[in-house]
C-alpha cells in the first residue's frame, strides 16, 4: 500500500510540478509576447516576476528576456544589474547575456571575458557568445582571427542545420555576413540563414531587422522596407526596425528619416546607432555643431563606439577643427588600428556635403588601410568620376565590383560607363561636352557657346575662374543621368554639378516644355563656380539660391518664378526662415518645400544684391571659403546676423509681392478635388481681390465664348498677380481670347509678356513666332524661336524657319548655326540641307566652308544642279 | 554680296535632268509607261476610313500632278465608292482587286512599271498573312497568284498595313520590288508608314539624289526614316520596321541602298511618266546626246570614286572628287546652253 500510496503521491507531485511548469512557461511566453509586441513595461514586469523562481531553465530564460527587454528600451544599467544579480559563479549561463549589455556601453574587454566564459562553460547560448566574441575581435582590428572564427560557423551550420535554434541561425547569418568581405557569394548565404532563423521562430524579430539591414547595405531599398515593415507590423515601437526604416528613408531621400530616428530614440534614448544616424543627418543639414553634440551624446552611452567617434571626427573636420578631428581619429585607431570604415564614413559624409575631392582622399586612405574595403573602392571610384578622372574611377569601381558584386550603385555605374563609347567629346575653350553621339552635333552647336558665355559672365561676377576644362555630361536617358548622379534610377533633379564635372539631362530625356536645358546648364555651371570658389564649403541653400538667381541674371524669363503656391505657403507660415533654409533642401518636410526653398533662396540672393550690391554675393562665397558659418558670413558681409536678416527678408518679400499676396486667399481653399460653384466664384470675383476666383471665372467665361467679359476678368487677374505666367496664366488665356477676337497684335503682346517670365512654354514661343512673322516682325519671330530651341531643340522645321528668319535679318552666323542644326537632325534630304548651308556660308563669305560643304552635297547627289552651279560660282569667287 | 541663285530658282523642267538616268537605262525603259493601283482596305473606324482615303488621294494626285501619270493609268479601289465617286474606280472587294490586276496587266506593255499600293489594316493568323478588305480578305498567297499576271512588268508592290512583313516571302521575285510596313506578322500595331510613303511622292524632301524624281527606294527610305523620327520624338518604342526586297531572295532589308543586297532595282524604278519630249530631243541632236552620255559617265565616276573613299588618302580623295564634280557641273552647264535654257 505504502508503495502504492507513494506512487500515488509521486504521481500527484509530478502532475503538480508539470502543471506549475506549464503555468510558468505560459507566463514566460506571455512575457515574450509582450516584448515582441513592444509592450515593454508589461514585458519587464512579467520577466521580473519570473526571475524570482530560482535557478531553473525558465528562470534563466526569464532573466535573458528581462535583460533583452531592458536593453531594447535603453535601460542598460538596470539590464546589467538584472544580469549580475542572477549570474552564478558556478554557471556560465548568463555570461553572454551580461556581455551583450556591456557591449552596448562600450565595455569591450569585460564583455570579451564574459563571452569567453560562456564558451568555456558550454552555456546554452555559447554559439551566440562565439559570434559576439568574434565580432568584438573584428571591431578591435583582429580581423584574420575574427574571420577564422566566423568561418567555423559554416561548419556548424552544415553539421547541425536541423538542430540550430532561431537565435543560433541568426548568429550563423551574421557570421557569414562578415565573411562576405572575402567571398561576396556568402551574402546570399547570410540571407538564407536569416530566412531560416525567421522560419525557425517566426516570432523572433531580430533576424528580420538584420535581414533588412543587409538589404539596405546592398542598396536594396524595396526588400529592406519589406523586412522592416514586417517587424513594425508586429511591434510598431521596435527601435531597431524604426532606425532601419529611418535609414531606408534617408536612402530613398524621404523626409521621414528624421522623425523615424527620433521615434526610435523615444523608445530607446540610449540607442547609439540612432544617435550616430541623427548626427549624420545633422551633418547633411550642414549643422556641424549639433552633429558633434549628437555624436557626443552617443559617446556618453558608449565611449568606444567607433561609429560615434567617426561622426564626431567628421563634424570636427567639416567645421575646420583639425585638432578635434585628430583627437577623435586617434581614439578610433587606438581601439581598432584597421578601422577602414572611419575613412569610408568620412568619405561618404564629405561627398554628401559636396566635398568630392576630400571624399576621394578619404576613400583612398580606406583602401590603403584595408585592401578589402570594397566600400572604399566604390567611394573612391564614384568620387573620382565626379572629379572627372574617368579611367581611374572606372578601375576602382571594377575593383569594388570584384569584391562586392551586390553593390547596386557600383554595378549601375559600371554599366553606365560601358555605354561611354557611344558618346562624343566636343571640346571648347574651357569645356568638354560629353554628349551621346546621336545628338552631339546638335547639342554642341548651342551648348558650347552658352557654356562659354556662362563662364565669362560668372568669372566676371565672382572675379574667379575655376579650373578648366569643366566636363559637361549630357544624358539622353534620365535613368543614366540618375545613375551618374546617385547610382540609382529615380532621381528627380535635372542636373547636378560636382565642380569639375556637370551632369544633366539632355533635352531629349524629357518631353517638350518639361524644362529649359539652357537655364539648367547655366545653373549647374554656376554651381561649379560656387564649389570651386569656396572649395566645396558653400552651404547648399546659398549655392542653389545663387544658381537660380544667376539663371535670372542670364536671360529674361530664365529661373524659377513665383507661384500662387509659394505665396500661399508664405501666408501659411510654411516657408522656412533664412537661418533654416538648408532644411528645405536636405530634408523637405512637405512635397513642395524643395521647390519653394529653391525660389526662396533665389529671392534671398536677389535681396542681398539689392541691399548690398552684387559684390556682396561674391564676398559671401569668399566668407564660406574661409570656413565661416552662415551667421558669421552674414555678420562679416552684410553686417547683420542671419536671424535679423531673415526678418528683413520676409519684409522684403511682403513688399515685393504685396499685390499678389493680398490676392491669395488660403482661407478659401477647398478640399482636394472640390471645385467652387459658379455662384461662389462670382461672389469672390466680385470682391475683386481673389486671384484664383477671378482667373477661374475668366476661364469659365472664355469657355462659354463670353470673350469680352473674359478679357475684363483676365486683365484684372493679371493686375492682381502680374508675375504669374505658369499654366493657364492670364497671359496665356488673354492671348487665346485676343486671337479669337481677331486681335493678333494684342495676342502677340500677351505671349511676349508670358515668354519673358516663363522659361518653359514651348508652344507659346512657337505661337508667338508665327504671329510675329505674320506681322512682319522678323526679329521678334526669330527671338521667340530662339527661345524655343533652349526648351526643345529637336524640331527640324523650327530650325529651318529660324534659319530663314536669320537669313532675312542678315544674321549670317545665326543662320549658319541653324542650317547646321537642320543637318544635325539627320534630314532625309541631306543634300538639300547641305545646299542651304552652302548658301549660308557663301553669303557670309566663308568660301572654304562653302566649298567643303558643297562637295559634300554633290558627293551624295552628283546630279544636284543647283549645287553644281554653286560649286562653279564658289570656285570663281574664291579665286 | 548676294546670292545668284535663290532656292528653286533656275531649275529646269525636271524632265530634262531625268534624261541623264534615262540614257543610262536600258533602251527599252525609255518608252515605258507607269501604272498605279491603289487599294484602300477595310477601315473599321471612321477615322481610319478618312485617313486611308486621304493618303490614297494624295498619292493619286501626286502621281498625276507632280509625276505626269495619265488618269487612265490609275486605278483606285476603296471601301466605299460613295466617299469619292470621281476618283474611286470601284469597291475594294477581293474580286475587284483581282480583276483590276488582270485589267492593268492586259493593258500594260511588257516593260511597263506597275505600282500596287495597299493602304489599310493587315493581319497574320496561323501563319497566313492577309490584307483586310470589305468581304473576304486577300492573303499573301492570293496576291502571289494574282501577280502572276505581271510576268514581264517591273512591279512595285507596297503593303503599308500592319502585320505585312510576311508578304515579302510570298511575293518576292525577279523584277519585283516588295515593300512592307512591318518586318513580320507580329508587328500588329497600327502603322504610320503609309502616311510617309505617300508624302515622299506628294511633298518635297524624298528626292535625295536630286534627279528630279522619286524612286521606290527613295520613297521607302523617306518613309522609314520619318516613321522612326516620329516614334523617337514621341518617346515611343518603334513597333514597325519596314522592309524592302528587290533581289528576289525573299529576304527584306531594313536599310536597303543601291550597293547592298536590296535597293538596286528600287533605285531605278520611279512613279513617273516617261520623258517623251526629251527622248525626242536627244534623238534629234547627236551632240546633245553625247553631252548627256558624258554627263552620265561622270556621275558614274563620282559613284565609283565614292565607293573607293575609305581606302584613299582624304586629301587625294577630295581633290579628285572636286575635279570630277567641277567637270560634271560644267557638263551640265553645256547641256543647258545646248538646250537653250542656260542661265
Amino acid at each position: 500500500m505504502r508503495s502504492r500510496r507513494g506512487v500515488t503521491v509521486g504521481v500527484v507531485v509530478a502532475i503538480l510540478l508539470a502543471a506549475a511548469n506549464s503555468w510558468g512557461q505560459s507566463r514566460l511566453a506571455g512575457a515574450y509576447d509582450a516584448l515582441r509586441s513592444g509592450r515593454y513595461d508589461e514585458a519587464i514586469r512579467a520577466f521580473r516576476a519570473q526571475t524570482q523562481g530560482g535557478a531553473g531553465a525558465e528562470s534563466i530564460q526569464a532573466v535573458r528576456g528581462l535583460v533583452r527587454a531592458l536593453s531594447e528600451v535603453g535601460r542598460y544599467g538596470e539590464a546589467e544589474e538584472a544580469a549580475r544579480e542572477r549570474i552564478r559563479s558556478d554557471s556560465s549561463e548568463l555570461s553572454n547575456t551580461l556581455g551583450e549589455v556591456l557591449v552596448f556601453r562600450g565595455r569591450r574587454e569585460e564583455a570579451a571575458r564574459l563571452f569567453e566564459r560562456a564558451i568555456a562553460g558550454g552555456a546554452s547560448d555559447s554559439l551566440v557568445a562565439r559570434l559576439n566574441l568574434a565580432v568584438l575581435r573584428f571591431g578591435s582590428g583582429a580581423v584574420s582571427e575574427a574571420l577564422a572564427e566566423f568561418d567555423r560557423f559554416i561548419d556548424v551550420y552544415n553539421r547541425n542545420r536541423e538542430r540550430l535554434s532561431a537565435q543560433e541561425l541568426t548568429a550563423v547569418g551574421t557570421a557569414v555576413r562578415y565573411l562576405g568581405v572575402e567571398n561576396p557569394q556568402l551574402f546570399k548565404d547570410a540571407l538564407r540563414a536569416y530566412d531560416a532563423a525567421i522560419a525557425a521562430d517566426p516570432s523572433d524579430l531580430r533576424p528580420r531587422v538584420l535581414l533588412g539591414e543587409l538589404f539596405l547595405e546592398k542598396y536594396n531599398s524595396a526588400d529592406a522596407v519589406s523586412a522592416f515593415s514586417d517587424v513594425l507590423a508586429i511591434n510598431p515601437d521596435h527601435p531597431g526596425a524604426l532606425l532601419g526604416q529611418a535609414r531606408r528613408a534617408r536612402f530613398d531621400g524621404q523626409p521621414e528619416a528624421l522623425s523615424l530616428a527620433t521615434r526610435a530614440l523615444e523608445i530607446n534614448p540610449s540607442l547609439v546607432q540612432a544617435r550616430v544616424f541623427l548626427a549624420e543627418l545633422r551633418l547633411e543639414l550642414e549643422d556641424y555643431p549639433e552633429a558633434a553634440a549628437e555624436a557626443g551624446r552617443a559617446l556618453e552611452i558608449n565611449p568606444s563606439s567607433l561609429e560615434a567617434l567617426s561622426v564626431l571626427a567628421a563634424a570636427h573636420r567639416l567645421q575646420g577643427d583639425q585638432r578635434g578631428f585628430e583627437e577623435a581619429r586617434r581614439e578610433v585607431f587606438a581601439i581598432n588600428p584597421r578601422y577602414a570604415d572611419f575613412y569610408t564614413r568620412l568619405s561618404d559624409l564629405s561627398a554628401r556635403t559636396r566635398l568630392y575631392a576630400e571624399a576621394a582622399d578619404h576613400a583612398r586612405r580606406a583602401v590603403e588601410l584595408d585592401p578589402r574595403s570594397w566600400r572604399g573602392y566604390a567611394l573612391l571610384g564614384i568620387n573620382e568620376l565626379r572629379l572627372g578622372a574617368i579611367e581611374e574611377g572606372r578601375n576602382h569601381l571594377e575593383q569594388a565590383f570584384e569584391g562586392d558584386p551586390y553593390d547596386v550603385w557600383t554595378k549601375n555605374t559600371l554599366d553606365l560607363l560601358d555605354t561611354f563609347d557611344e558618346y562624343d567629346e566636343v571640346k571648347t575653350e574651357r569645356f568638354v561636352l560629353f554628349v551621346d553621339r546621336k545628338e552631339s552635333d546638335l547639342i554642341s552647336l548651342y551648348m558650347g557657346g552658352l557654356a562659354e558665355e556662362a563662364y565669362d559672365r560668372l568669372a566676371q561676377l565672382y572675379d574667379y575662374e575655376p579650373s578648366a576644362p569643366i566636363r559637361v555630361e549630357v544624358y539622353r536617358s534620365h535613368a543614366d543621368f540618375s545613375v551618374r548622379t546617385f547610382g540609382l534610377v529615380g532621381v528627380g533633379a535635372l542636373g547636378v554639378s560636382f565642380g569639375p564635372v556637370v551632369a544633366m539631362d539632355a533635352p531629349s530625356a524629357r518631353g517638350p516644355g518639361e524644362f529649359n536645358w539652357g537655364s539648367t546648364l547655366w545653373h549647374e555651371i554656376a554651381h561649379s563656380f560656387h564649389l570651386g570658389l569656396t572649395q566645396g564649403r558653400v552651404p547648399r541653400w546659398f549655392s542653389e539660391g545663387l544658381a537660380v538667381f544667376e539663371e535670372r541674371r542670364a536671360r529674361p524669363g530664365w529661373g524659377d518664378d513665383v507661384t500662387p503656391g509659394f505665396l500661399t505657403a508664405y501666408l501659411q507660415g510654411r516657408l522656412l526662415p533664412v537661418a533654416n533654409l538648408n532644411d528645405g533642401f536636405a530634408r523637405p518636410s512637405y512635397p513642395e518645400q524643395l521647390g519653394y526653398s529653391y525660389y526662396e533662396a533665389s529671392l534671398v540672393c536677389e535681396f542681398i544684391e539689392r541691399k548690398a550690391g552684387g559684390v556682396a554675393l561674391a564676398e559671401m562665397l569668399r566668407g564660406y571659403r574661409a570656413g565661416l558659418s552662415t551667421d558669421a558670413v552674414f555678420r562679416r558681409v552684410l553686417k547683420t546676423d542671419v536671424e535679423a536678416f531673415g526678418n528683413e527678408f520676409f519684409d522684403y518679400l511682403e513688399t515685393r509681392f504685396r499685390a499678389p499676396l493680398a490676392a491669395m486667399r488660403p482661407d478659401r481653399q477647398l478640399e482636394h478635388g472640390q471645385r467652387p460653384s459658379r455662384a461662389q466664384l462670382e461672389g469672390w470675383a466680385k470682391e475683386g481681390d481673389d486671384f484664383y476666383a477671378v482667373l477661374m471665372l475668366a476661364r469659365a467665361l472664355l469657355e462659354e465664348g463670353e470673350l469680352e467679359a473674359a478679357v475684363t476678368h483676365l486683365e484684372r487677374a493679371k493686375s492682381l498677380f502680374p508675375e504669374y505666367a505658369g499654366p493657364a496664366s492670364p497671359y496665356e488665356l488673354l492671348a487665346h481670347a485676343h486671337q479669337r477676337m481677331g486681335a493678333p497684335e494684342r495676342a502677340a503682346a500677351e505671349l511676349e509678356a508670358l515668354t519673358a517670365i516663363n522659361e518653359r512654354n514651348y508652344a507659346a514661343n512657337l505661337e508667338l513666332a508665327e504671329l510675329r512673322e505674320s506681322q512682319g516682325d522678323v526679329a521678334r519671330a526669330a527671338a521667340a524661336l530662339d527661345r524655343a530651341v533652349y526648351i526643345y531643340p529637336y524640331d527640324m522645321a523650327l530650325h529651318e524657319r529660324l534659319a530663314d528668319l536669320y537669313s532675312r535679318l542678315g544674321d549670317e552666323a545665326a543662320e549658319i548655326r541653324e542650317r547646321r542644326a537642320v543637318l544635325a537632325l539627320d534630314p532625309v534630304d541631306r543634300p538639300e540641307a547641305l545646299y542651304e548651308l552652302v548658301r549660308a556660308y557663301y553669303q557670309s563669305g566663308d568660301w572654304v566652308a562653302a566649298r567643303r560643304t558643297v562637295l559634300q552635297a554633290l558627293e551624295e547627289a552628283p546630279g544636284f544642279e543647283r549645287a553644281q552651279d554653286l560649286l562653279l560660282e564658289i570656285r570663281e569667287r574664291g579665286r | 554680296m548676294g546670292l545668284p541663285t535663290a532656292p528653286g530658282a533656275g531649275v529646269r523642267p525636271r524632265i530634262a535632268l531625268a534624261a541623264c538616268l534615262l540614257l543610262a537605262a536600258p533602251a527599252a525603259a525609255l518608252g515605258q509607261s507607269t501604272h498605279l493601283i491603289v487599294v484602300s482596305g477595310l477601315s473599321g473606324e471612321p477615322r481610319y476610313a478618312a485617313a486611308f482615303h486621304e493618303w490614297a488621294t494624295m498619292l493619286i494626285e501626286a502621281a498625276q500632278a507632280r509625276w505626269g501619270l495619265p488618269s487612265a493609268n490609275i486605278v483606285y479601289l476603296a471601301e466605299k465608292v460613295e466617299r469619292d465617286p470621281a476618283r474611286i474606280s470601284g469597291r475594294a472587294t477581293r474580286e475587284a482587286v483581282e480583276s483590276s490586276f488582270k485589267t492593268v496587266a492586259a493593258k500594260s506593255a511588257a516593260d511597263d512599271a506597275v505600282f500596287i499600293v495597299l493602304i489599310g489594316h493587315g493581319a497574320s493568323r496561323d501563319g497566313i498573312a492577309s490584307f483586310n478588305l470589305p468581304g473576304p480578305d486577300l492573303s499573301a498567297e492570293d496576291f502571289a497568284r494574282s501577280l502572276e499576271a505581271f510576268a514581264t512588268q517591273r512591279l512595285v508592290f507596297v503593303n503599308t498595313a500592319s502585320a505585312s512583313g510576311e508578304f515579302i516571302k510570298a511575293l518576292s521575285g525577279p523584277n519585283r520590288t516588295i515593300i512592307t510596313a512591318t518586318k513580320s506578322g507580329f508587328e500588329r500595331n497600327e502603322t504610320l508608314f503609309a502616311n510617309y510613303f505617300v508624302e515622299a511622292f506628294a511633298a518635297d524632301g524624298a528626292d535625295v539624289d536630286k534627279d528630279q524624281r522619286v524612286s521606290a527606294l527613295e520613297a521607302f527610305n523617306y518613309a522609314r526614316r520619318e516613321v522612326a523620327r516620329v516614334y523617337e520624338t514621341d518617346g515611343r518604342l518603334l513597333t514597325e520596321h519596314a522592309l524592302l526586297d528587290d533581289n528576289g531572295d525573299g529576304e527584306g532589308s531594313l536599310e536597303p541602298d543601291a550597293t547592298s543586297a536590296d535597293g538596286a532595282l528600287a533605285r531605278r524604278t520611279f512613279l513617273a511618266a516617261p520623258a517623251g519630249e526629251l527622248i525626242e530631243a536627244i534623238a534629234a541632236d547627236p551632240e546633245l546626246a553625247a553631252l548627256y552620255a558624258e554627263k552620265s559617265k561622270l556621275e558614274e565616276r563620282v559613284i565609283t570614286l565614292r565607293q573607293m573613299k575609305d581606302g584613299m588618302d582624304p586629301e587625294v580623295y577630295e581633290r579628285e572628287l572636286e575635279a570630277l564634280l567641277v567637270e560634271l557641273a560644267l557638263k551640265t552647264r553645256a547641256i543647258r546652253e545646248r538646250e537653250g535654257s542656260g542661265r
